[in-house]
């Protein structure tokens, strides 16, 4: 029987259903329902053969653990969700010899259940897959910070509050890591570019579906008995650690695996998609964020990768990677997991500069002071994250003569990353700035960066950092840096491009309510734990003494605050997107960026016809600006052309040149 | 769908969540083995008679293979927990009944009687230092609580004697064993966790693993109260 275009369809569409019945019942394709299905289907094969293989060996009868059948069933289950999903219909039609069919516009709020090459629609379901890893682990942050009210009265017992600790942490950092390469860079850099869509739409559907298979496994740690070793899993911990363990190896596995195809998709995407004219200096400060968030996602994952396959083969195979008594060494997986782990912190401060960077100029209307600069910076940031990563083992027992060097490089790294804070100083210097929502959050990740940095200058100089060492000044560093810097900017972007992604614009009153409680309470709730740290407070341990309870006491209820500045939110989200939402009028904050010149909603293909980029976005508070692009492909260029005007004087302010949907050319003339 | 409904929907997904949450945190975070109480009925200024158990394999339980300890509660019984509340200001003599072979250490420091005195015993014999490092009669496992500085070794039951070993508890007496014995004071009202510090996970890279990490097994909480 011949099978119909729709049948040959890549991207989770179904054999024998016609595109009319499935236009009748959204949920008769591959859906997450036939994810679930494929998923369940996975882990229990995994499991059994795992059993299979492994039930008798001598360390599973000792140990009552067995690792394979965790293992195997956790990794069959992610291949069976992906399947369940469709992600390998295209490639198997392409192995039969079947032609599949190009996707079609889909609309209803079904499509967001599914595997889809619309990058717009990959972009909103990772916003809410980043918001449910970060509300979840969140909720892991109050469980600990109640055990920490007091010294002596035990809310949960220590194993438990490892448990708890590493859970966070791990979720937290395998959120962050896609906390805006995954929902913007997705959704904008097409735009931003003027492109049709990523260069591999379904390699960025795929790491979409394997962030949240990466979720979904993670949390099954505690079904294993969870993992206690924080999420940094040094071995010999690691090695020992209970079957929890390897929903962590397998979990990071998974999720680095989904950023590995992001980062590169997001380069290739900017280096072979740009539309005529978007030349390397037209290029918006956020794709140039994500262009080297990119490389570091290709460059340093991998090695994550490989380290936790060996952390698996450790803990299945009887190998001895990184174990001394065997042979091995557990300083392997110190510097596998560093020298992703490194680079990953920059992998997470750069989008968020990004991001403030397209706010700021906006909200101040000046151009980006030093774009060049800015630029130039974050490339400095991503060469040199990969020649620090040892400052992390300065304890460790490492050749002392290396710590210099070490530390040399990581306060050197201070240089670019103050090049790009420097840039955000200079573009708010004497601008007309508009203290909108997104422009607070961009301002107050500014401010807790600047602590967040400073501390971590401290950090970099081995005396300081052999006292403070794995203490809570640590954690509080890098809580001001990675939320206070990252999550800030997310969630000013949020505010920000809600009206551009969903029509509707965010409850300006609860969002006030939520930044002033979330700036507020984030700062009382980590200050009082740099000075914790300081005085001597160690990580990771439920314990601690007496002296600090008061401090402990004032942190933990101000995190309690700031968990409810998250609660206003989710409420003011989900009252503002579906409960009463009002529409937003178009380019909301007259940004002179291409994404917002596009029509509401966005068309499916973005642009009927590329556009020809003109000059860069950021010509705001200039008399006669460019147009930022020609939306007719060069077309209305020609046009003044052969009336006899010379383009570029004519230019300045022709509401033609401008998409015929939008009404506003150049809002930066009109501010 | 009216506002009112969507409304009525987020609501009732809100109220689902909540609940979902609060069994989680109840039945994971909170689950814990039983407390066996020996304040009820306790007299002022009287001694707190506590004893307890360690055994080299439990015999029963989601971890019938893992080493443990057992406190008689005071109806006489066995009971599998690690977390026991005892009055402030106290004296608690603790019997031990080791029923566990050694773990040889590379450390000697964790043979050594501290926090409690001169009122040590091994099978009556007052001690103060267990030769640590030995594998036919060393340490099987120590009692500690770091707050009340008390370190105390278990003497093994020696290599030799293997064959009378107990294998499931509750242990029988008939068991080879050792009987070991102490007193402290319990000092004002407060929360001290204990713990063995021999790494005696069987089944774990280093024994630290397993019952070592686990409330129930090899370390627990003592609950202090007026």
């Amino acid at each position: 029987m011949a099978m119909t275009e729709e049948a040959r369809a890549g991207t989770g569409q179904h054999g024998r259903i016609t595109a009319r019945e499935r236009q009748r019942n959204p949920w008769l394709g591959q859906s997450v329902i036939t994810g679930f299905a494929g998923a369940a289907i996975g882990y229990l094969l995994g499991h059994l053969f795992g059993n299979i293989i492994a039930s008798n060996y001598a360390v599973v009868k000792a140990s009552g653990v067995n690792n394979v059948s965790i293992c195997l069933g956790l990794a069959l289950g992610t291949l069976g969700w992906l399947a369940g999903l469709g992600a390998f219909n295209y490639a198997v039609a392409k192995i039969l010899g079947y032609e599949p069919a190009k996707e079609e516009e889909t609309t209803g709020w079904q499509r967001y259940f599914k595997m889809t090459l619309d990058h717009k629609v990959v972009g909103l379901q990772y916003l809410i897959a980043v918001l449910g890893f970060f509300f979840t682990a969140g909720l892991f942050a109050e469980a600990f910070r109640t055990e920490l009210l007091s010294p002596y009265s035990h809310f949960i017992g220590p194993d438990v509050y490892l448990q708890l600790v590493s859970e966070h942490g791990t979720m937290m950092m395998m959120m962050a890591t896609s906390l805006v390469v995954g929902p913007f860079g997705n959704y904008l850099v097409p735009l931003m570019i003027g492109a049709r869509g990523m260069a591999f739409p379904r390699l960025e559907a795929t790491s979409l579906w394997l962030f949240v298979a990466g979720y979904m496994v993670i949390l099954t740690a505690p079904v294993y008995g969870g993992f206690n070793t924080g999420w940094t899993a040094y071995a010999p911990l690691q090695t020992e650690a209970r079957g929890g363990m390897d929903s962590y190896l397998i979990g990071f596995g998974v999720v680095g695996l989904g950023m590995i195809l992001n980062g590169f998709n997001q380069i290739v995407t900017i280096t072979n998609l740009r539309a005529p004219g978007m030349r390397w200096t037209r290029l918006p400060i956020f794709v140039w964020a994500m262009l080297t968030t990119g490389f570091l996602l290709t460059l340093a994952t991998p090695v994550l990768f490989v380290g936790a396959y060996l952390g698996v083969l450790d803990r299945t195979a009887q190998t001895s990677f990184y174990v001394n008594a065997h042979g091995g060494s557990s300083y392997l997986w110190e510097n596998l997991f560093w020298f992703f782990g490194h680079p990953e912190v920059y992998i997470m401060a750069l989008p968020g500069f990004g991001l403030v960077g397209e706010m700021l100029t906006v909200f101040s209307r000046k151009p980006l002071f030093a774009y060049k600069v800015a630029a130039a910076g974050m490339i400095g940031v991503a060469l040199l994250s990969f020649f620090v990563w040892q400052h992390h083992l300065f304890q460790s027992g490492i050749n002392p003569d290396m710590r210099p060097l070490f530390m040399l490089d990581t306060e050197l790294i201070s240089i670019p990353t103050g090049f790009i804070y420097l840039v955000g100083m200079g573009t708010l210097w004497r601008g007309r700035i508009r203290f909108t929502l997104p422009m607070m959050f961009s301002l107050a990740m500014y401010f807790n960066f600047l602590i967040g940095g400073i501390t971590g200058v401290y950090l970099s100089d081995v005396p300081v950092n052999v006292t403070v060492h794995g203490s809570f000044f640590v954690l509080a560093h890098f809580h001001y840096t990675i939320m206070g810097g990252l999550v800030f900017a997310f969630f000013g972007a949020v505010y920000y491009y809600m009206p551009r992604v969903t029509g509707h614009m965010l409850n300006e009153t609860l969002g006030k309510i939520h930044f002033w409680m979330m700036f507020v309470f984030f700062n009382l709730t980590f200050f009082p734990l740099l000075i914790v740290g300081f005085l001597g407070m160690p990580r990771r341990v439920f314990e601690y003494a007496p002296r600090l309870q008061g401090l402990n006491a004032f942190a933990t209820v101000a995190d309690y605050l700031l968990g409810l500045s998250f609660v206003v939110f989710v409420a003011n989200f989900i009252w503002s997107m579906w409960i009463d939402p009002k529409p937003a009028p178009h380019n909301p904050w007259q940004s002179r960026g291409i994404e917002w010149q596009l029509p509401d909603p966005v068309p499916f293909h973005n642009f009927d016809r590329l556009p020809l980029i003109l000059s860069d976005p950021y010509h705001y508070g200039e008399e006669d600006p460019l147009p930022v692009a020609d939306f007719r492909g060069g077309g209305a260029l020609a046009a003044l052309a052969e009336a006899g005007v010379a383009p570029f004087d004519a230019y300045a302010g022709r509401p033609e040149i401008a998409h015929p949907a939008s009404h506003i050319s150049d809002p930066g003339r009109e501010v | 769908m009216s506002k009112g409904a969507r409304l009525a929907v987020v609501l009732v997904f809100v109220a689902v969540g909540m609940g979902m949450i609060v069994f989680g945190v109840m039945t994971y975070v909170r689950e814990n083995p039983p407390t066996v109480d020996f304040t009820t009925g306790h007299r002022p200024g009287a001694p707190v008679h506590l004893t307890i158990q360690t055994v080299g394999t439990i015999g029963f339980g989601p971890h019938p293979s893992w080493v443990s300890y057992l406190v008689k509660a005071p109806d006489g019984k066995w009971v599998h927990t690690t977390l026991w509340k005892v009055p402030a200001h106290t004296t608690i003599d603790v019997t031990v009944l080791e029923y566990d072979g050694a773990t040889p250490l590379r450390n000697q420091f964790y043979g050594e009687v501290q926090g409690v005195g001169n009122t040590y015993t091994v099978n009556g014999r007052h001690m103060s230092l267990i030769k640590a490092t030995s594998t036919a009669a060393g340490v099987a496992h120590t009692f500690s609580v770091p707050h009340l500085g008390i370190n105390i070794p278990l003497y093994a039951v020696p290599s030799s004697e293997s064959a009378h070993e107990c294998s499931s508890a509750p242990c029988h007496p008939a068991s080879a064993h050792q009987t070991i014995t102490f007193s402290f004071n319990s000092g004002g009202v407060h929360e001290d966790r204990w713990q063995c510090f021999i790494p005696c996970g069987a089944g774990w890279l280093d024994g630290n693993g397993g019952p070592m990490q686990t409330i129930g097994y090899m370390g627990g909480f003592l609950e202090v109260t007026a």
